[in-house]
């Protein structure tokens, strides 16, 4: 990476007089002022909206706090509900594991999978590129909504053109079991994003790595295997934190799912908080879970110690992605 | 220097935009001596019942010239709570449920009233039992009921008189009976008319309205939860699961999933779909509305077969009304409370507009009061002294909800042993308030 | 973007018919593969404009085919809850946010990309790290800053105010994929501009911003897209504020009395994926030009 230069030469410095000297340090604290101007929004922001807020969750979790009241220190109570007593938080955390862990690669494998068909295809790409990256525009409300129509067990198209068929169709997101399959099938219609990602990714494979590998006598899957996916492998890494990361902000579509799921049809976006995680606290997941207690429960104290956990937890895993990916990631060196 | 001249004007441009913008949402404003004071109320209430209430608040306004009432409606708790903490709160705010009176009371975000009510002479003695108990906490009253919920049995007398049954179920033996007796299935086996529908979380199906019928008790003295100590709570949840097993679990999951939603013309007691339903007294003005035609009947819920005394009690739950505090004109709000929750006329005419029950003893004897067979069961169950409440703690809503979890999971066949399942559950409710207290509260 | 290098001179000579046959049948596969999967997309968009175009009743029975076809219910959608109240907010948000974002993040990108200075790799980073942050986490705080704040007497709860205002001072998004691109600028350019004496701030309006046009495009779509269908922080802002709800808190809105009408809200559905459907089709090549920014130089 080239650095900027100087406005002004670049001279030995034995051979700058004390004027040039002084210019110099002069021009350099301007340097810094600009940094620190250009900086600035951010550095304002960061302050604001992220150093300031993270300090005090940390505070308010040694507090107990309904904002009726001013804060009252309890010091590891809200820790020790957490970790040990709330009946809910463990339910709550499985259920945003098996999220990450279910949606992150099928969305990566399936999208992965689309976007090699689409180099492929000779005819037409550019409309069935159109076509898979629409849903991805969609409204995540907008989409939930749809989508718990759309499976409704009695009324909805789905099942009822099961029944033409003779099979009775799941219960959807009104079944325990078929709940979160059917968010990930709510996650999968999404994965546009990540197909386009796919797509300029495998598209910018250098050819000859391809000829030679068939040189070599390589088939179309070992060509996959030991040519495409290694090449494209930081581009895989980035999927798979950006999905780990929605993983364990995942919020809107449960939310709404599981309220209008629960007959609350009405209240889409005012769901009583018995409903919340319905049906059995199936699709009750973490950030779920910390929005009740929070704002409807009136337990900021809590939920400040319930964010201060998935914070730990979100680098943690981030962190371990990351060390864990020089493993397996292939850094790109200039195409020869 | 241009550029930074011209960036200053832009931040001041848009410091300027900023502030116009927030200044156009509505701010109460000091009032001219001479100007009425004007009065927010919010309600949860809305559409047909809402304007009942606005026309009693219009005669409050008539006949008193000094202030001008606003009513905002669809309000609930969380909008309620959220106001109050961003100091945004009105000066008169109802609820629809007494659950939070344990946090409005607790942490004085609805003032006391108890002080108000000796200045004007008003002893809490004028209410019933049950609606004093739901609204004060710790001995701090800081609501008053507005209007009462009871919960009885409505029943499909065109459907009764088919399946050839003469008077609704008194037990709950009776009950599972008649419901099996009306129930009509469709060939592939899946619910088409169900005589009652027993999932817990279904339209008004929650476990404090069905464990009055069986005599249970919630905590005792101290506070500490009893629902493994108190048989009546077995006995419930075994008979209601063996209900939910006859139609089979899954079956009413896909029949309830077909069905209008609870407060829709559609509902599925008013469209014939259910023929014996739990529901709250107001459904007699929904169907006078919806479904004049509909040949229907009400009694109160059945009973615990060995607990026949019970029979004619009922859950009780109301709108209750208070105070926020940091309010501006307190003295003026609290008129207008007073007048809402003892004056008789008032409150028979909301009865009679909502058919909702009128809170105070010398109301529901009000010859204002307009007789309807229908409703008058329900003011019965009011006034039967065996009539039980929901439990007020520290946590709110969250307590109730915490056991509604135990009894969805329970009706699908997730508990596998019940009696060690309410233990843990009482462990989980003693805990879950005590950390809604926070350490160091008694 | 790399490309393909030189293609081997000789002519290329036909492939035996049996390869042929093979890659003819590969095709094939591929593409009813390809021609299955974008029904399967396709399908979840055709059954809502279907129920759009229901009555009532219709949407609630198990009817696949709306018989008549009401179109008014698009129009209806419009009278039956103030729809353009809800467009007003979300427009107003959405600008105001992307233009926020663009305005801060370039700079900042710029001093991370092509200013040097010591810590500026350490800086970096922490920009970075707050992408990994969920908003969960500091949710809490900033709603009791917003509710203690009250400037000559405002209220910023009950606004869209909190969820603007924090898109002037930068977004970490937006400033990770302008450093990626602002990479991309050739030092030369640069150099030659400050050889003609113009001062950072001169480069980078001028110079750099015209040349990172794209880049600067896909950062305001990418903002737009994503402020449009914002939920959760509005919801928690102006949850209580009817009159200051955007589309994606309206969207649940469409009901009488207490009863959903899901043909109303399937026509609102799709009003509102309309117009960031017909900018996408619009901008199709900014789009994928800004998405594999992020991805392939990552």
């Amino acid at each position: 990476m080239s650095q900027s230069s100087v406005a002004g030469e670049r001279l030995p410095a034995a051979a700058l007089t004390v004027d040039r000297r002084r210019a110099r340090r002069k021009a350099a604290w301007r340097r810094r002022g600009l940094v620190a101007l250009f900086m600035s929004p951010w550095l304002v922001g960061f302050t604001v909206f992220f150093l300031y807020p993270l300090v005090m969750s940390a505070y308010l979790s040694f507090n107990h706090y309904d904002l009726l009241a001013p804060p009252r220190w309890v010091g590891w109570a809200n820790y020790h509900y957490l970790f040990r007593q709330d009946p809910q938080v463990w339910t709550a955390i499985k259920n945003t594991l098996w999220l990450i862990v279910v949606l992150v690669p099928l969305q990566i494998a399936f999208a992965f999978g689309l976007a090699v068909m689409l180099t492929r295809a000779r005819m037409g790409a550019g409309v069935f590129r159109t076509v898979f990256y629409l849903p991805a525009l969609a409204p995540p409300v907008a989409a939930t909504l749809a989508f718990v129509y759309i499976l409704n067990p009695v009324t909805g198209p789905v099942n009822v053109l099961l029944g033409h068929l003779g099979i009775q169709g799941p219960l959807w997101f009104q079944d325990p079991h078929w709940s979160k399959p059917s968010l990930v099938g709510l996650g999968l219609w999404g994965v546009g994003t990540i197909m386009i990602i796919f797509l300029a990714a495998v598209l910018d494979v250098p050819r000859q790595l391809y000829e030679s590998a068939e040189l070599d006598g390589a088939n179309t899957f070992q060509r996959m295997r030991w040519v495409t996916l290694p090449t494209i492998s930081p581009v895989i890494l980035f999927a798979v934190v950006l999905g780990v990361i929605q993983g364990l902000q995942y919020f809107t579509q449960a939310y709404v799912a599981a309220g209008v799921a629960a007959g609350q049809a009405s209240q889409a976006a005012d769901v009583t908080a018995v409903n919340l995680g319905y049906p059995q606290d199936s699709t009750l997941f973490y950030p779920v879970l910390l929005y009740e207690h929070g704002f409807t429960d009136f337990q900021m104290g809590y939920a400040s110690a319930m964010a201060m956990l998935l914070l730990a937890v979100s680098f943690a895993v981030t962190l371990v992605i990351i060390l864990n990916s020089k493993r397996w990631v292939h850094v790109a060196g200039p195409a020869r | 220097m241009r550029r930074v001249g011209t960036a200053i004007v832009a931040l001041a441009a848009l410091a300027l935009l900023v502030v116009g913008a927030a200044m156009s949402s509505p701010r109460a404003t000091p009032e001219a001596k001479s100007a009425p004071t004007k009065l927010t109320v919010w309600v949860g209430w809305s559409a047909r019942e809402l304007s009942v209430f606005k026309r009693v608040v219009a005669e409050y306004d008539k006949n008193n010239p000094n202030v001008t009432v606003d009513v905002v409606g669809s309000i609930n708790d969380n909008k309620i709570v959220a106001a109050i903490r961003a100091g945004t709160a009105p000066d008169v705010v109802s609820s629809f449920n007494s659950y939070n009176v344990g946090v409005y009371c607790g942490t004085g975000g609805w003032i006391n009233l108890a002080p108000l009510m000796a200045k004007d002479h008003i002893s809490a003695g004028m209410f019933p039992a049950a609606t004093q108990y739901y609204t004060q906490y710790n001995g701090v009253r800081c609501a008053l009921p507005l209007l009462a919920d009871t919960y009885g049995l409505y029943y499909n007398k065109t459907l009764f008189k088919a399946a050839g049954i003469t008077s609704p179920p008194k037990t709950m033996s009776e009950l599972a009976a008649d419901a099996k007796k009306l129930t009509v299935r469709s060939s592939n086996g899946t619910v088409k008319v169900a005589g009652f529908d027993p999932v817990i979380g279904f339209y008004e199906n929650v476990p404090e309205r069905w464990i009055t019928s069986f005599g249970g008790k919630w905590q005792d003295a101290n506070g500490n939860s009893i629902l493994s100590k108190d048989p009546a709570w077995t006995k419930w949840l075994t008979w209601q699961k063996s209900l939910v097993d006859w139609y089979g679990y899954n079956n009413l999951v896909r029949f309830q999933a077909g069905l209008g939603d609870e407060f829709s013309a559609s509902n599925a007691f008013e469209a014939g779909k259910l023929a014996m339903n739990l529901d709250g007294e107001w459904r007699v003005a929904f169907i006078q509305a919806e479904h004049p035609n509909l040949n229907y009947g009400t009694a109160p819920m059945p009973v615990d077969d060995a607990h026949p005394e019970l029979y004619g009690s009922g859950y009780i739950n109301g709108t209750i009304i208070g105070i926020p505090k940091n309010g501006k004109h307190t003295a003026e709000a609290w008129a207008l409370v007073k007048y809402l929750t003892t004056n008789s006329h008032a409150l028979a005419e909301l009865s009679n507009g909502l058919r909702n029950v009128p809170t105070t003893k010398a109301s529901a004897v009000s010859p204002e009061i307009k007789p309807d067979a229908h409703f008058a069961t329900f003011i019965k169950i009011f006034t039967n002294p065996k009539s039980t409440t929901s439990p007020i703690t520290a946590a709110g809503v969250a307590y109730t909800n915490l056991v509604q979890h135990f009894a969805t999971q329970w009706q699908a066949g997730q508990v596998k042993n019940l009696h060690s399942g309410l233990v843990s559950l009482d462990k989980q409710l003693d805990a879950l308030v005590h950390q809604a207290k926070g350490p160091g509260v008694p | 973007m790399t490309t393909a290098t030189a293609e081997p001179a000789a002519a290329p000579r036909r492939p035996p018919a049996r390869v042929r046959r093979r890659r003819a049948l590969a095709a094939v596969a591929d593409h009813s593969i390809l021609i299955a999967a974008a029904i399967a997309f396709l399908v979840p968009f055709v059954f809502m404009l279907l129920t759009a175009l229901m009555s009532d009743s219709q949407a609630l029975s198990p009817r696949l085919w709306p018989h008549p076809f009401r179109w008014s219910n698009f129009v209806d959608v419009f009278t039956k809850a103030p729809f353009m109240t809800w467009i007003g907010n979300t427009l107003m948000y959405s600008v105001l946010a992307t233009i926020g974002v663009v305005v801060s993040s370039i700079p900042v990108a710029y001093a991370l990309a092509r200013m040097r200075w010591r810590g500026r790799e350490a800086a970096f980073v922490i920009v970075l790290v707050a992408l990994m942050l969920p908003p969960q986490v500091t949710v809490v705080p900033l709603y009791v800053m917003w509710a203690k704040i009250h400037p000559f007497g405002l209220n910023f709860i009950g606004t869209l105010w909190p969820v603007i205002i924090p898109a002037w001072f930068g977004d970490a998004f937006s400033i990770f994929l302008l450093r990626q691109f602002f990479l991309t600028i050739p030092e030369e350019y640069l150099d030659a501009a400050r050889v003609d004496g113009c001062g950072e701030i001169r480069i980078l309006t001028t110079v750099v911003v015209r040349l990172a046009k794209p880049a600067i495009a896909a950062v305001a779509l990418f903002s737009f897209l994503y402020t449009f269908n914002d939920f959760f922080l509005p919801l928690l802002y102006t949850g209580e504020s009817p009159n200051h709800w955007v589309l994606s808190i309206g969207l649940s809105e469409f009901r009488s009395l207490h009863q959903v009408q899901w043909n109303l809200t399937m026509a609102a559905t799709l009003l509102v994926m309309a117009p960031v459907i017909v900018i996408f089709f619009l901008a199709q090549r900014v789009f994928v030009e800004g998405v594999t920014l992020t991805g392939v130089k990552g």
